[in-house]
C-alpha cells in the first residue's frame, strides 16, 4: 500500500567561515577608452553563475549592459585573491568587494567628470554610457569622453574594492561569542509516499522557501535550490558511500546511486527576501541554505506518512522495510496481552 | 517554478536575470574543460594508489615501470623537492605517501607516458612492498583505549564545546524530553567532471597549472613548496569547472601534474577516472550524534544537549571546522536559552573527509529537525507552529550567545511554506 505523508526541515547556516579565519573579497573593475569595462575577480565560478551575477552588480553601478562588461576571473596571474568559493560566501563578501570596486571606478569617473562639467562629483550619476547631472539630466558627457580625458592626462579609470568578514573565534571553552556577520536561513517542504510492501519512498512534491535577502539574480537563486534540494534528496534515500574496513564498495555508478530524473519531482522555489545589512543590496548566500533542509524534510515526510523514525541515513528501502517490521512487531505485542 | 516575494524597489540589473555569461559556450558544447585540453607535446599522468588502508611501506620499486618504452617519468615520495606535506588547514598529507600509507586513498607514485594506457600500464608494473597495520574503521574504534594511531597525533584531534545557560535547570523546566542517538552516512561531492588539471612549464621557467579548482590561491601556498618553487614562479588558473561542492577546495591534481610537468619538460594532463574519483580525495564526514532536546507544555525550547561524533578519515582536511561548526548550529534557527554541546574529531582509517555544501550543518540539521518534529507532535503542536515559536527572531541569541540582527529570516521562510500548505489544501497525516 501507498501511503502519503509531509515532512518540514529548517536551517540556519553561517555564511562563511568563522573562527578568525581569513574571509576577504577583493576585485578591480577598469572601464576602457570604448566604455566598456572588464571586471578582475578572484572568485571561482563552480557552475552556480556567480560571474554574470557580479557583472550585474557593475552593470548596476556603472549603469552598464550586462553585454559592455567582460569578466576575468581566478587566475593568480592576473586577479586579486577573492577567498575561494565555499562556505555560501561568494555572493555575500565578493559582491560586497565588487560593489565597492565599482564604487570606486564610478568616483574617479565623477571626478573626472565634475571637473569637465563644472558640477560637484555628489551630483552627478551615470546611465546608457552618459555622466548626467542628477538635477539638470540635459547636462551630459559620454563615459568615453571622460574616459579619454583621463587618459590624456596620465590617468587610468580603474577602481579597487574590498570586503572584510572575518571575525573573531568563538571562546576556546564556551564557544561564546559573534561566530559569523550573518547567517542564510530557510526551511523546505517535502511530500512523500511510501510504499509499505517494498519500503519505497517517492518524493512527491518539494517545496523550498530560501531567504535570498535580495534576489540579485532570481533564476541563479532558482538554480541553487533546484541543484540544492537534489542533493539533499539523494542524501536522505540513495546516495551512500559504503566503506568497509576502510575500503569504499560503492566504486562505481553502478552501486553508488545518484537521483535521476524519475526520482525528482519539480522543485517549487519561493524566494523569500529578508535584507540583511551586511550583504549587497541585502543578498545573503543561498548554496548551502538549498540543500541543508532537504534531507530532514523528506525524514520526516516519511515519518508523517508511515510513523517510522529514521535514524540512521540513508533512508533505504530496506531499512524503512525493517522499521516498517518492526513497528508491526510492536504493535502486535502491544496487544499481546489480551490474546493471553 | 519560481516565485520571489519582494517589496525590494527595482535598481538597476539588481533582482533580474540576464542569461549567463558561459550560457552560450555551455550549452553548444564548445566550452573546453581541463580534461579536454591539449597542448603539443602533452603527456598523461596516472597515480599508484595504496593498496591498504594503513599499512607501513618496505620499499617501491619502479625500474620495471621506468624500463616499459613510452614511460618518461615515475616519481615517488623521494622525487618531491618540497616537504612532502599539504592540507587546506593543517599540512598532513602527502604528495606521495613515505613511509606509511593511511587510507587507499594515499597516492603512491606517479606517472607521465605518451598516452593514458601506457600510464596505466606502467602504474601496474610498480612493485610495492607493505607490511600491512591494523587500522581503525569505526569512531568508536579509533577513541578505544589502545587503538592504533592514524597519525602521530591522538585519533581525537579537536574537541570543541558549546555553554550556555544552565543545561540541568534547562532540561528540568521541560515537560517533554527527547532523546535519541542519530548516524549520517559519507556521501560523494559526484561533481558532472570529476578531477582535471594540466601542468606546463612556460619559457619564462613559470610553472602553470590550469585546473578545476575552487581557489587557485590557496593551491599555489601548497603547490611552490612541494614543487620547490617561489610562489610567483608558479601559476594557477581555473578552467571551467563541472561542480565542485567543496571536494576541489582541496588539492586535487595540481601538485602531481606541476611534478611531472617539471620532471619531463613537458605539458603534462592528470584526469581522474569517475572510480578514482569516487574513492580518492574528500567524502562528506559521517556523524554520530546524541541528541536530546526538552520543551514546555507551551511549545518553548527549554534546552539542547548534544554529542557530535565526526570520522574525518586519515586527514583533517577541514574537518575541524566542519564538525565545530555542526556544534555552533546544533540548536538549528531556534531559541534555545540552555545549551551544553561537545564535538568530537576522529581520525581513522576511511575515506578522507572534507568541505562539502552544507559544511557539517546537513549532518546536524538531520538530528535537530526530527527531534524539532518529535518534540512537536508530542506537544500536540503542528511541526510548522512548533517552528514558529521557538524559531529566532531579531535580537534573540544564537547557542554562541549572538544577537541575530534585522536580516534574521527563518520565521518569513517558515511563513511562506504555511501559506503555501494552506494555499494547496495540504494537511499532516498524523
Amino acid at each position: 500500500m501507498k501511503k502519503r505523508g509531509l515532512g518540514v526541515g529548517s536551517m540556519f547556516y553561517g555564511i562563511g567561515y568563522g573562527f578568525n579565519r581569513p574571509d576577504i573579497g577583493a576585485a578591480h573593475v577598469e572601464v576602457a577608452e570604448d566604455g566598456t569595462a572588464t571586471l578582475f575577480t578572484g572568485v571561482c565560478d563552480l557552475g552556480q553563475g556567480i560571474q554574470t551575477l557580479l557583472a550585474q552588480i557593475v552593470g548596476t553601478e556603472l549603469g552598464m549592459p550586462i553585454s559592455a562588461i567582460r569578466v576575468v576571473d581566478a587566475d593568480t596571474g592576473s586577479t586579486p585573491d577573492s577567498g575561494p568559493t565555499s562556505g555560501s560566501r561568494a555572493t555575500f563578501v565578493q559582491g560586497q568587494a565588487v560593489r565597492n570596486a565599482s564604487l570606486d571606478v564610478k568616483a574617479r569617473l565623477f571626478e573626472m567628470a565634475g571637473r569637465m562639467m563644472g558640477v560637484a562629483p555628489d551630483d552627478l550619476e551615470v546611465a546608457d554610457g552618459q555622466v548626467r547631472a542628477r538635477l539638470a539630466p540635459e547636462r551630459h558627457v559620454s563615459v568615453v569622453k571622460v574616459v579619454d580625458e583621463m587618459h590624456k592626462q596620465g590617468k587610468r579609470c580603474i577602481g579597487w574594492g574590498w570586503q572584510d568578514i572575518t571575525t573573531k573565534d568563538v571562546d576556546p571553552l564556551t564557544s561564546q561569542g559573534d561566530a559569523y556577520q550573518t547567517f542564510g536561513w530557510a526551511t523546505q517542504l517535502a511530500e512523500v509516499e511510501v510504499d509499505t510492501d517494498t519500503g519505497f519512498v517517492q518524493v512527491t512534491r518539494l517545496v523550498s522557501a530560501t531567504d535570498a535577502g535580495r534576489a540579485i539574480n532570481p533564476v541563479g537563486v532558482e538554480g541553487q535550490v533546484q541543484g540544492g534540494a537534489v542533493m539533499g534528496l539523494g542524501y536522505a534515500l540513495y546516495e551512500q558511500h559504503v566503506v568497509e574496513q576502510g575500503r569504499a564498495r560503492t566504486g562505481s555508478l553502478a552501486f553508488y546511486l545518484v537521483p535521476t530524473p524519475l526520482d525528482v519531482p519539480e522543485i517549487e522555489c519561493l524566494i523569500v527576501e529578508v535584507p540583511d545589512p551586511n550583504g549587497p543590496y541585502g543578498a545573503k548566500g543561498v548554496s548551502e541554505p538549498a540543500t541543508i533542509p532537504t534531507t530532514p524534510a523528506i525524514l520526516n515526510a516519511i515519518y508523517d506518512a508511515v510513523g517510522v523514525r529514521v535514524r540512521t541515513t540513508p533512508a533505504t528501502p530496506e531499512r524503512i522495510f525493517d522499521l516498517l517490521r518492526e513497528q508491526d512487531t510492536q504493535s502486535a505485542t502491544v496487544e499481546s496481552p489480551s490474546v493471553g | 517554478m519560481i516565485t520571489v516575494d519582494t517589496k525590494a524597489a527595482e535598481q538597476g540589473l539588481i533582482g533580474t536575470s540576464p542569461p549567463r555569461l558561459d550560457a552560450w559556450e555551455k550549452v553548444t558544447g564548445r566550452v573546453v574543460y581541463a580534461g579536454d585540453m591539449t597542448m603539443p607535446g602533452m603527456l598523461h599522468a596516472k597515480i599508484l594508489w595504496s593498496a591498504h588502508a594503513h599499512a607501513l611501506i618496505r620499499s617501491i620499486d619502479t625500474s620495471a615501470a621506468r624500463a616499459l618504452p613510452g614511460v618518461h617519468a615515475v616519481l615517488t615520495h623521494a622525487d618531491v623537492p618540497g616537504p612532502n606535506r599539504y592540507g587546506v588547514a593543517v599540512l598532513d598529507q602527502r604528495v606521495l605517501a613515505q613511509d606509511k600509507v593511511r587510507s587507499f586513498a594515499d597516492a603512491v607514485a606517479i606517472v607521465a607516458a605518451d598516452s593514458e594506457e601506457i600510464a596505466r600500464e606502467a602504474v601496474e608494473r610498480i612493485v610495492v612492498e607493505y607490511e600491512p597495520l591494523p587500522g581503525v574503521f569505526t569512531i568508536e574504534d579509533a577513541l578505544a583505549p589502545g587503538a592504533p594511531r592514524v597519525n602521530d597525533a591522538d585519533n581525537l584531534f579537536q574537541h570543541t564545546t558549546v555553554r550556555k545557560g544552565n543545561i540541568a535547570e534547562g532540561f528540568a523546566q521541560a515537560d517533554l524530553i527527547i532523546e535519541h542517538t542519530y548516524r549520517t552516512h559519507s556521501m560523494d561531492h559526484m561533481p558532472m567532471e570529476p578531477e582535471a588539471g594540466l601542468a606546463y612549464v612556460d619559457s619564462m621557467g613559470v610553472l602553470n597549472i590550469l585546473t578545476a579548482t575552487q581557489y587557485p590561491f590557496r593551491d599555489r601556498r601548497q603547490i611552490a613548496p612541494n614543487v620547490g618553487l617561489a610562489m610567483n614562479k608558479v601559476r594557477v588558473v581555473m578552467t571551467p569547472v563541472g561542480g565542485g561542492f567543496g571536494r576541489k577546495d582541496d588539492i586535487t591534481t595540481e601538485i602531481h601534474a606541476g611534478l611531472l610537468a617539471l620532471k619531463t619538460g613537458r605539458p603534462v594532463r592528470l584526469v581522474y577516472t569517475r572510480e578514482e574519483s569516487l574513492f580518492a580525495l574528500t567524502k562528506r564526514h559521517p556523524f554520530t550524534i546524541h541528541y536530546k532536546s526538552g520543551a514546555r507544555s507551551d511549545g518553548r525550547l527549554t534546552a539542547v544537549e548534544a554529542s557530535i561524533y565526526g570520522d574525518s578519515g586519515p586527514y583533517l582536511s577541514l574537518g575541524m571546522y566542519v564538525i565545530k561548526k555542526a556544534g555552533i548550529h546544533a540548536t538549528g534557527p531556534y531559541y534555545v536559552p540552555n545549551v551544553k554541546v561537545d564535538t568530537y574529531t576522529v581520525t581513522t582509517n576511511n575515506l578522507i573527509g572534507g568541505a562539502m555544501r552544507g559544511f557539517g550543518v546537513l549532518q546536524i540539521a538531520v538530528a535537530h529537525e526530527s527531534q524539532m518534529d518529535m518534540l512537536a507532535r508530542g506537544l500536540g503542536i503542528s511541526p510548522v507552529e512548533f517552528r514558529l515559536i521557538n524559531c529566532l527572531k531579531p535580537g534573540l541569541t544564537t547557542a554562541t550567545g549572538q544577537v541575530v540582527n534585522e536580516g534574521t529570516g527563518i520565521g518569513a521562510t517558515l511563513l511562506r511554506i504555511r501559506d503555501y500548505m494552506s494555499q494547496h489544501g495540504l494537511e499532516w497525516s498524523r
